[in-house]
């Protein structure tokens, strides 16, 4: 749902998804083991009440604290003052727009990681959005899930694998210099698609990625496939990975996405 | 008439008429005054000559034969018809001879040429009004008879104090410059006039055009969108305008019939999966049920959602793109590695419900356009080959095809499933929520081809169904790269 088109940001537009805390994993993983390892800090701004506090209640059953913010510049104050792990900042806020409120704490050297909640879709707007200073961006309405397994990953991105040459998730090893994968010493030959998408997959292992992510970031496409194309592809994945391997490593989190996880 | 004056002045005809009588009336005034008076100067030099070639003989006779001689050639050339003036008189003003009997006062004082045209009368043409008046003495210069004629005169003093006095006429002059008035002030009447009866006609011929457009335009905007603007098929400006306006509304009455169509389909083909999202609602809260019950409900609903927002999405990202889209998003982009990209995204897929997905593509096709949309079109027609050829018999197959042409370049996607064999039904099939009967069973929101053809428009360029054989061919067409690309 997260494509490239404007629906009008309604609160009803949460009320599509599933509570966090009721995933569940396939196979033996639960949605607790990984739901509430990395507590987050998040400071929502959003001028919706109604969809805020239902953010808010969701957020915080999955084990993160969530402040609210109802306009741009009481969101910039305690934003500027305070310390967030995240900040969700609607596009279209009363006082000050979420734009000019995200490059104003750039510019005070603010570098929290911001996800751009927009009920305008377009390429375009991405762009712009991503240009004044946001990190990710997501159309309203969205499923939970999807904000849930973004702002994770963005509350991770911060740093640690971005430099690492060597991607490692139990017995799963991935050389990004050599673009070779090996699964205990064994060597598995993947097509140069098949790579990124372990790649991406291993760079947020233990983290929900969800098909819209893959998508984005291993195609860099925005659009709506409409088929269960990503599925497949992951499908193929798995059969490479896992095929003649005693445990699974890449779990499907039923409602939410994938991840890859050393049992 | 009156009371549509102000209308009238209001209408250009009646503006532009007015300008140009204007104009021509400047015009004439300044040719007429021009041609006058150097036609005025002309005949003025010219009477000037003339008397002073008079002078001239004048004073040859008086130095060969003295006072006498001169009185009597001048008594000779007075006598002859239409003759210059000539009056010979004492140094007190009394006329000794000569045909001039009576001139304004003052003039005989002047020395050399009167200052400006005098009034005089003839020898003889005095008696009638002096038996009337009774005035002057013979020989006496009169001064209450009024001078019925103008002249121009040299005056000379003789050497025996003698005045002598020739001069010409101004009749000629005088009458020419009254002609040319005359003439000057009719043809103004005339324009005037014909300017008057021009406005009149012209103006009040565009103002009634002007008011049946007005008032098929009110019943227009009342709401009646088949009234057409009259067309009176002289072919002037204004059955152009009524024409190109007619054509304006033909295009409205059509879109209008589209808008209505389209939301008769999204009424239609929403309200049917909103109702199955009521009912499955309402199922699940009938009754004692399972948790696992209600949550299989709950995801039905979700899924059914989902579903829905798709369909509203497609909607809109259609009217964005007809509304135009921002050309800023547009680079330049290779059709070949739009095609590889949506290609490999989407064999798998089609491998697992046994359709080979194939494209033999070799070279770079640039075109300017915006990758994501590119993507998109690309993608829902690919992914609607794909499911309407899985299951044909004798292996389904699509194949992805590029090539140039004519300065376009030509992108083919084939599939050999049903296809659409009625060519009625291709053309229907790019229509919004146009969705062929026995397409109906497919999920989908039957606006992939509708989004991919308004991406196609966007970029300039169409997309055609046309008859595989079995199977449907869709061809993207893309106007070249602007430059070399």
């Amino acid at each position: 749902m997260y494509c490239t088109r404007t629906v009008p940001a309604a609160a009803g537009a949460y009320r599509l998804l599933p509570s966090p805390v009721e995933h569940s994993v396939d196979g033996s993983t639960k949605a607790a083991d990984f739901a509430y390892k990395a507590a987050m800090k998040i400071l929502l701004i959003e001028d919706d009440r109604e969809a805020a506090e239902y953010l808010q209640k969701a957020l915080s059953e999955a084990g993160h604290t969530a402040h609210m913010a109802s306009d741009g510049e009481t969101g910039f104050a305690i934003a500027d003052s305070n310390e967030y792990d995240i900040l969700i900042v609607d596009r279209m806020l009363p006082r000050r727009d979420g734009l000019s409120v995200i490059a104003g704490l750039r510019s005070r050297g603010n570098n929290t990681p911001v996800l751009i909640l927009s009920a305008l879709g377009e390429v375009d707007d991405r762009v712009t959005g991503l240009r004044a200073g946001g990190d990710d961006y997501l159309t309203k309405p969205f499923a939970f899930s999807e904000l849930l397994a973004r702002i994770e990953v963005l509350n991770r991105r911060a740093g640690m694998k971005e430099q690492e040459t060597v991607y490692r998730t139990g017995d799963l090893e991935l050389d990004r210099l050599s673009h070779s994968v090996r699964r205990a010493g064994k060597e598995i030959t993947l097509q140069p698609r098949e790579f990124r998408l372990l790649e991406y997959l291993m760079r947020h292992a233990g983290q929900v990625v969800t098909r819209t992510m893959l998508l984005e970031n291993v195609w860099d496409y925005h659009f709506d496939p409409q088929t269960n194309v990503i599925d497949v592809h992951v499908s193929r994945l798995r059969g490479k990975i896992e095929k003649g391997f005693e445990s699974p490593v890449l779990h499907t989190i039923r409602g939410a996405g994938y991840m890859l996880k050393a049992s | 008439m009156l009371a549509r004056l102000p209308a009238i002045m209001r209408t250009t005809a009646a503006r532009l008429s007015a300008l140009y009588l204007l104009l021509f009336t400047i015009c004439a005034v300044v040719l007429v005054v021009y041609m006058t008076s150097l036609s005025a100067r002309m005949l003025t030099g010219l009477t000037t000559e003339t008397i002073n070639e008079e002078v001239q003989g004048l004073a040859q006779a008086y130095q060969r034969g003295g006072l006498p001689l001169l009185v009597r050639t001048i008594e000779r050339r007075a006598r002859q018809p239409g003759a210059n003036l000539y009056l010979i008189a004492d140094p007190n003003g009394r006329i000794l001879s000569g045909n001039v009997e009576n001139l304004d006062p003052g003039v005989l004082e002047t020395d050399g040429w009167t200052e400006r045209p005098f009034g005089y009368q003839r020898f003889g043409e005095m008696g009638t009004e002096r038996r009337n008046t009774g005035a002057a003495e013979p020989g006496e210069i009169a001064t209450g008879a009024p001078p019925s004629h103008r002249a121009i005169a040299i005056v000379l003093r003789l050497p025996n104090e003698m005045i002598m006095l020739v001069g010409r006429d101004l009749g000629e002059p005088e009458r020419f410059r009254a002609v040319v008035r005359r003439a000057l002030m009719a043809a103004l009447g005339m324009m005037g006039l014909g300017a008057l009866a021009i406005w009149y006609f012209v103006g009040r011929r565009a103002l009634k055009r002007i008011d049946s457009v007005s008032v098929a335009s009110a019943r227009i905007v009342e709401g009646d969108l088949t009234q057409r603007l009259p067309v009176t098929g002289a072919g002037d400006e204004f059955d152009r305008l009524s024409e190109n306006l007619n054509a304006m509304l033909a295009r409205i009455a059509t879109l209008n019939e589209g808008m209505k169509q389209v939301s008769d389909n999204i009424a239609h083909d929403l309200k049917t999966p909103l109702t199955r999202l009521r009912n499955r609602a309402e199922a699940a809260l009938a009754g004692r049920r399972k948790p696992a019950e209600y949550r299989e409900a709950l995801e039905a609903t979700i899924a059914e959602s989902e579903q829905l927002i798709r369909t509203f999405n497609a909607i809109l990202m259609i009217s964005r793109l007809e509304a135009g889209y921002s050309a800023e998003s547009v680079t330049k982009v290779d059709l070949a590695d739009a095609v590889r990209d949506v290609v490999e995204l989407y064999e798998p897929a089609a491998e697992d419900v046994g359709v080979t997905l194939e494209s033999g593509i070799s070279g770079s096709f640039v075109v300017d356009g915006n990758r994501e949309l590119i993507g998109q079109a690309l993608s829902n027609v690919v992914d609607n080959a794909i499911k309407y050829s899985a299951g044909s018999t004798g292996g389904p197959r699509v194949t992805v095809a590029l090539h140039h042409d004519d300065g376009e370049v030509r992108l083919v996607i084939a599939d050999n499933g049903l296809g659409i064999p009625d060519e009625a039904d291709r053309q229907r099939a790019t229509e919004r929520f146009v969705r062929l009967e026995e397409s109906r069973t497919q999920p989908g929101s039957g606006l992939g081809l509708s989004l991919a053809k308004a991406v196609m428009r966007f970029h300039g360029g169409k997309l055609d169904l046309s008859d595989n054989n079995p199977g449907l061919s869709v061809r993207m067409t893309f106007p070249n790269a602007k430059d070399g690309g």
